[in-house]
Formats: structure tokens, C-alpha cells, sequence
């Protein structure tokens, strides 16, 4: 399973002066609508953890990328069958322009973009020329 | 969300109302951007404005959520958002007006987002640390809108000649609503010189270039500006705000002070 | 480019008893049928229907949610229903695409629902009226349509069942958004209580139907069951999905509107009142009271629309042409 951790969403968990835990967790999307979810479930995993003394801080800056996508990260995302981000994405032309991005089915680089966004906002839909699956590809950013 | 960063004037009434007006113009952009929802030429389009106007509610919160904790009066960023009367409401004019035909809502955007770029990325090295936080993750993102509304405006223009006609129309009827963005009254200067805020009249020259460029390749020309409407900085409205105000705010009217 | 209709395109498959026992026998192996494998045209059609019959259902299924978009009583529900409606929109794509794997495209597919010839799901066709329907749909509507899509992951169809992985996730997502709705509003006031109740009395036997008629009345089932396109029958569906919603209507506080419903200890299930089928019937042939307002819309906005896919379509072409024209200056 993908953890926020190997998205790079949660930023540090660490315990304040007063002993506290708090962990720290940055949204992807200004408006991406598991944010709040996010927040609740890592307050209730520290809970059922038994820690009881917990916070959960939305940090902004600096915002997040998806070169914070782990490589194990990367690799889980292929397996559910989402094409992960490209390497870097510093650059305007990672995010807009031609990327290669290949089939998590079959690994044919052979691939079309039939939407700039799939279902979330974070996803765009491709297709593969290869073996004609569509499936969604983890936008840079 | 909840912001982290502490103020850094405490109750600071000129801070305060000028992150809400920025709160403002987000939520209404994204209020009509909301219309759109199922009705866009496209179903690609429609996740895309659907995209843009969730971009925007999210910032609409960060600003709502962080002009509350300025103002400290214990006020959340749903009632500044829904408990407030017209008159208190200070957008941006352009932010409220109809979405029109597709040619109209792509050219408010464009406007919009041209505008918006800059104004986030100077943002971004603001005094003010929960700002440049904002502004961090905004710049992201309306970097994405103007490229995309740029694309539309290109297509439109250069595409049939109906497309080309209403594209010239929504150039006409947007344009007088353009001057307001570079206006800069006392909160504005104010937010200047304590390094807070941005010289919204020092990116007029980035925005009218990037206007250009764009519309030169769309084969248009910006309409010679003529008299500037003003007024949503002093909550002076068009008649189009009351009506989104009354779909916006009709829950929290009509069931005041419940939890959903 | 994208070339399509490479199975049985030609119309010339030949299904004699060989090809077919085949068929049938990889089937059976559990062996998933990919795009590009050889498959008897009736396969072929069955699956064609029925994801685009899924598509369109997420197409349609995005106005009475999006109806309450600008009425959404918080930001942060805002934020949620926009999502929402924007990933059902995703859906629809992700499942035109995997329809189109079948070699049938968006366009045919588009022109059948418009036309009023393919069928989507006829929940649809019942009104969202209050903010509360918006947490009912989110837990029963998403709630029944996963226990339907959850099997659907087995389906033979590689695409389809892939798909099917994915989408279940974000179902799942809001189906809990919407159980969420329904909980601040059973621990909000007494009106929010009644809002909450009068939407489950509304909801809940259109849900119920949203799994079809008993078997016997159900015309494809049988040939679907053997080619393990489908995989449970619509009765045990609904029965699995009437035992997870009881216990959480109960922990809501809330009272399903079936006099008739009692636990079954030999069965270990619920046994439940009649359901309406004439009603299931009246609605699905056209007479529910939104079934012309939601297909009127979709031809309104596919009006509304040419003149920019028009503009789109010429644009690309004349950039094409001065490509062209600028690479033959340049020779
Ligand atoms: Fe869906
Ligand atoms: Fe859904
Ligand atoms: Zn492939």
C-alpha cells in the first residue's frame, strides 16, 4: 500500500518541548479534498497507536512536489497500475510538455494522453498504444 | 487547514481586511467556476475548470482561515465566508461576473489568472510568513491556469470565425472590469510599505505583456481601454453578487448557527 | 494515433464450437481476456454495453450532486462535492476509454445516450432536494455501486476489471464523505435530524433497486454469469449491501422505511419488505420525474459546445497545415 509517507505528505513526526507528538503533514493541492482525511487518519493511527499527547500540523511551505515521492513510493504506484510521476519536475515543460510517460500494464513507452486530468486532480488519463490500456498517470508537480 | 504561523501584527485591522478581500475574490471566482460543473463543451473540460475552481476554494480557505486568526475575534473561515452582507463583501468586480458563454468565462479567467501569477510569486517574498506560505503553493497552481486559458484563448481566437466573434465580445464586455486589479487605495499602500503586501500597480506592465503576446498569437487585439468600472475594494457591487451571495449563503441562512 | 476495432472489427470471427470452447475454457482457467485477444462478438457486445451503460451513469450521475455545488452549506463541503463530482466525471473518461478498447468510440458512445438509445443507471433520475440527499447519495448510491463494482474487479475483461480496482478506491472515499454528511447531521439539531431521515426515506428503495430485478426477469444475467463478465447474482448484491447499511443506519440513529425488515438467523442476513417494481420499471422507461431534465441537459451542453469543439478542431488543423508549410519552406 502507497503511505503518505512514501507520497511525501506527511513531512516529520517529532516531539515537541512539552512532549507532545506532533506530526506534520503538507495538502498536495490547495483544494485537494483529502486533506482533512489525511489529518484525521494520522490522529487516529497516533491514538490507536496509544499515544495520547498528539497534534497534527498542515505545514504550506515549501510547498509540496512530487519530486518528494519516494523511489519505494514510485514503485508502489506502478503496481496499483498509476504511472508515477517523472523524475524531476522542476521545469514548467516536465509538467506541460511532452513527457514520456510509460504503461504501468505492459511498459511500452508508447503511450497518448487522452486528458490533462483523470478523476482527481493530481492524475491525468493515457492510454497505451501497445496493449490499449487506459490508465491514469501521477502528474508532475 | 489550520495555519501554524502566528500573525505578525496582532489584530491588525488593515491586514486583516486585506487578506479577506483576496479570500474574497477567490471564493466568488470559484463560486462561478462551480456553475460550470457538468456543463463545460468538453469532458475533458470539465475536469479542468472543475481543477481550476478547486485550486481556488483551497485558497479561499488558507485566506479565510488566516484573515480570522488576524482578526481573533474567533471567527472561521465559514463564517467570514457565508455571514456576511453584500456590502461587506470586497472583491474583485470581475470576480463576480456571469460566466457568460464559454468565450466570456475563458477570458475572465485569462484576465484573471495573468494577473494573479505575478501578483502570487511577488507574494511569495512577502514579510508576512502565513502570505508567502499561501503565496508558495498558489504560484503553483495559477501558473497552471494562465497556461491553460492561454491555450483556450489561442484556440478560440485563431479557431472559426464564430469563435472569433465571441471572443472579441468577451473582450469587450470584460475589459472595463480590468482596471480595478492594478488599483492601489490606502489598505493596498498600507500593506506596501510594512513589505506585507504586493504593488498590485507595478504588474500592470507584466499583465498588458502577457495579454498581448497571447492575443497576438489568438490573432486578437486587447480592447482600447476606456472608463474603468471600480467599486468591489469598497463593496460597491454590479447586481451579479446578491444572486451568487443567495445560492452561497442559503444553508447557513437558513439554518443559522448548526454544525454540517 | 489511436487505431481501434481490432477485434472482430472485420466481423468475421469465426465462432465455431472450437474457437468458443476455447473461449469459454481460459475463462474458466481464470485467465483474464485482454484487449487485443480474439473473443466471440457477443462477448465483445455484452462488455460494450455495459461499461458504457456504466460510463453514462457517471456522466449523468454528476447533476443532482452538482446541483448542490454553490448551496454547499460549508467551504470545506464545497471543496469535497466539487471533487466528488469532478472524480465521477474522471470515471466516465476512464471507462469511454476502456469501452473504446472494444473497438467502439466515445463519439458512437456519446451519440447513443444523447439519442436516448443506451441506458445509464436510473437512480439518477431521482431528484437531490435537500443538502442531506447529498450525504444519502454519498452513502447509499457510492455505497451500492461499490458492492456492485467490488465483484466487478474479477471480471474477466483485463481493462475493465483494472478499472474497476481503481475507481472502487475513490468510491470508497466518497462513500465515507457521505456517511461523514450524514453523521454531522444525526449529531447536529432536530431539523438536521429530520433532513437526514426524510433523505433515507427517499433513497433507500431506489438504492435497493439499483442492483436490477430478481434474476429470473433479468435477460442477459445467465450468458454474463458464464463468461464471468458478472459474478454474484442481483439478489445476493443487494442482500450484502442491505446487511452493511442496516448497522449503519442503526449507529446514525436513523429508522430504514422498511416495516418489513428483520434479521434472519438461519440465513444470518436480513430479509426485507417487497421492493416497488413497477415503480423500478415506470422510472428506467422514462417516467421518473427527472429522466427528460437529465438528458435534455446533456444535449443542451452538447449544443452549447459544438461551436468550441468546432474552434478546437480548426485551430489544430491550421496549426497542423502551417507546420507543414513551415517545414516545406525550410526543405
Ligand atoms: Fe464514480
Ligand atoms: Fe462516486
Ligand atoms: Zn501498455
Amino acid at each position: 500500500m502507497v503511505t503518505i509517507a512514501d507520497l511525501g505528505i506527511l513531512r516529520s513526526i517529532a516531539l515537541d518541548e512539552e512532549g507532545c507528538i506532533v506530526a506534520q503533514v503538507t495538502p498536495t493541492y490547495s483544494g485537494c479534498p483529502a486533506t482533512n482525511l489525511i489529518q484525521q487518519m494520522v490522529l487516529e493511527a497516533l491514538h490507536e497507536a496509544g499515544f495520547e499527547n498528539v497534534r497534527v500540523e498542515s505545514v504550506l511551505s515549501p510547498a509540496w512536489t512530487t519530486d518528494w515521492i519516494s523511489s519505494e513510493g514510485r514503485e508502489k504506484l506502478r503496481q496499483f497500475g498509476i504511472a508515477p510521476p517523472t523524475e524531476t519536475s522542476n521545469s514548467k515543460r516536465a509538467l506541460f510538455g511532452e513527457t514520456l510517460v510509460t504503461c504501468p500494464h505492459c511498459g511500452s513507452g508508447e503511450t497518448e494522453r487522452v486528458s490533462e486530468f483523470g478523476s482527481t486532480p493530481c492524475k491525468a488519463l493515457y492510454r497505451c498504444l501497445a496493449c490499449r490500456e487506459p490508465f491514469d498517470y501521477f502528474k508532475c508537480h | 487547514m489550520s495555519g501554524t504561523c502566528e500573525p505578525m501584527m496582532t489584530s491588525n485591522q488593515t491586514l486583516f481586511s486585506y487578506v479577506l478581500r483576496l479570500a474574497d475574490d477567490h471564493l466568488i471566482l470559484s463560486q462561478r467556476l462551480g456553475e460550470w460543473c457538468g456543463e463545460a463543451p468538453t469532458l475533458e473540460e470539465d475536469l479542468a475548470l472543475a481543477n481550476i475552481a478547486l485550486d481556488l476554494i483551497g485558497q479561499a480557505r488558507a485566506l479565510y482561515a488566516y484573515a480570522g486568526q488576524v482578526e481573533g475575534k474567533g471567527r472561521d473561515e465559514d463564517q467570514l465566508a457565508f455571514m456576511r452582507y453584500e456590502r461587506d463583501y470586497q472583491n474583485l468586480l470581475i470576480t463576480e461576473q456571469p460566466n457568460g458563454d464559454f468565450a466570456h468565462t475563458i477570458v475572465r479567467q485569462f484576465f484573471i489568472s495573468a494577473y494573479m501569477d505575478p501578483f502570487w510569486r511577488r507574494m511569495e517574498g512577502s514579510k508576512d510568513d502565513m502570505l508567502a506560505a499561501i503565496a508558495a503553493k498558489a504560484s503553483k497552481e495559477v501558473t497552471y491556469h494562465l497556461r491553460h486559458t492561454s491555450e483556450w484563448v489561442i484556440r478560440l481566437g485563431d479557431g472559426t470565425r464564430e469563435s472569433h466573434e465571441r471572443m472579441v465580445e468577451a473582450l469587450d464586455d470584460l475589459m472595463m472590469f480590468t482596471g480595478e486589479l492594478f488599483e492601489m487605495d490606502a489598505v493596498a499602500q498600507e500593506m506596501l510599505q510594512s513589505g506585507v503586501g504586493v504593488d498590485a500597480s507595478d504588474l500592470k506592465a507584466e499583465w498588458q505583456h502577457t495579454v498581448q503576446t497571447i492575443l497576438q498569437e489568438a490573432t486578437l487585439e486587447l480592447p482600447k481601454a476606456g472608463h474603468m468600472q471600480t467599486g468591489g475594494r469598497m463593496g460597491r457591487h454590479s447586481e451579479h453578487l446578491g444572486h451568487i451571495l443567495s445560492e452561497l449563503q442559503y444553508m447557513q441562512r437558513s439554518f443559522p448557527g448548526l454544525t454540517w | 494515433m489511436y487505431s481501434q476495432g481490432l477485434i472482430g472489427a472485420d466481423g468475421k470471427t469465426h465462432e465455431d464450437a472450437a474457437f468458443l470452447a476455447a473461449f469459454q475454457a481460459r475463462i474458466d482457467a481464470e485467465q483474464k481476456i485482454e484487449p487485443n485477444d480474439p473473443m466471440p462478438e457477443g462477448y465483445r457486445k455484452t462488455l460494450v454495453r455495459q461499461i458504457s451503460q456504466h460510463a453514462h451513469s457517471e456522466i449523468i450521475g454528476m447533476q443532482p450532486e452538482g446541483n448542490w455545488i454553490s448551496r454547499a452549506p460549508t467551504l470545506r463541503r464545497k471543496a469535497a462535492l466539487l471533487a466528488k463530482v469532478q472524480d465521477e466525471g474522471g470515471h466516465g473518461l476512464y471507462l469511454y476509454s476502456a469501452a473504446e478498447t472494444l473497438g467502439v468510440s466515445r463519439e458512437e458512445m456519446t451519440e447513443q445516450l444523447l439519442s436516448g438509445a443506451a441506458k445509464y443507471s436510473s437512480i439518477f433520475n431521482y431528484p437531490a432536494l435537500t443538502w442531506a440527499d447529498i450525504g444519502a447519495i454519498g452513502w447509499l448510491v457510492d455505497g451500492a455501486a461499490i458492492m456492485n463494482q467490488i465483484v466487478l474487479c474479477r471480471c474477466s475483461y483485463g481493462p475493465y476489471a483494472r478499472a474497476m480496482i481503481r475507481i472502487c478506491k475513490e468510491e470508497s472515499f466518497h462513500q465515507r464523505q457521505g456517511y461523514e454528511i450524514m453523521i454531522a447531521l444525526c449529531n447536529g439539531s432536530e431539523e438536521q435530524k429530520e433532513l437526514a431521515q426524510d433523505a433515507l426515506n427517499r433513497f433507500w428503495w431506489p438504492s435497493l433497486m439499483m442492483f436490477g430485478p430478481p434474476e429470473g426477469e433479468s435477460v442477459h444475467s445467465n450468458q454474463s454469469m458464464i463468461w464471468k463478465i458478472k459474478r454474484f447474482s442481483n439478489d445476493d448484491l443487494r442482500d450484502k449491501f442491505i446487511n452493511a447499511s442496516v448497522p449503519q443506519a442503526e449507529k446514525l440513529g436513523l429508522t430504514i422505511p422498511d416495516p418489513d425488515l428483520k434479521w434472519n438467523e438461519a440465513k444470518q442476513g436480513y430479509d426485507h419488505g417487497e421492493i416497488d417494481w413497477d415503480e423500478f420499471w415506470r422510472v428506467v422507461k422514462g417516467d421518473g420525474i427527472c429522466n427528460r431534465e437529465r438528458l435534455k441537459n446533456r444535449r443542451r451542453v452538447d449544443r452549447d459546445g459544438a461551436w468550441v469543439r468546432e474552434a478546437a478542431m480548426a485551430h489544430a488543423q491550421k496549426r497542423a497545415a502551417r507546420t507543414a508549410s513551415a517545414r516545406i519552406a525550410a526543405e
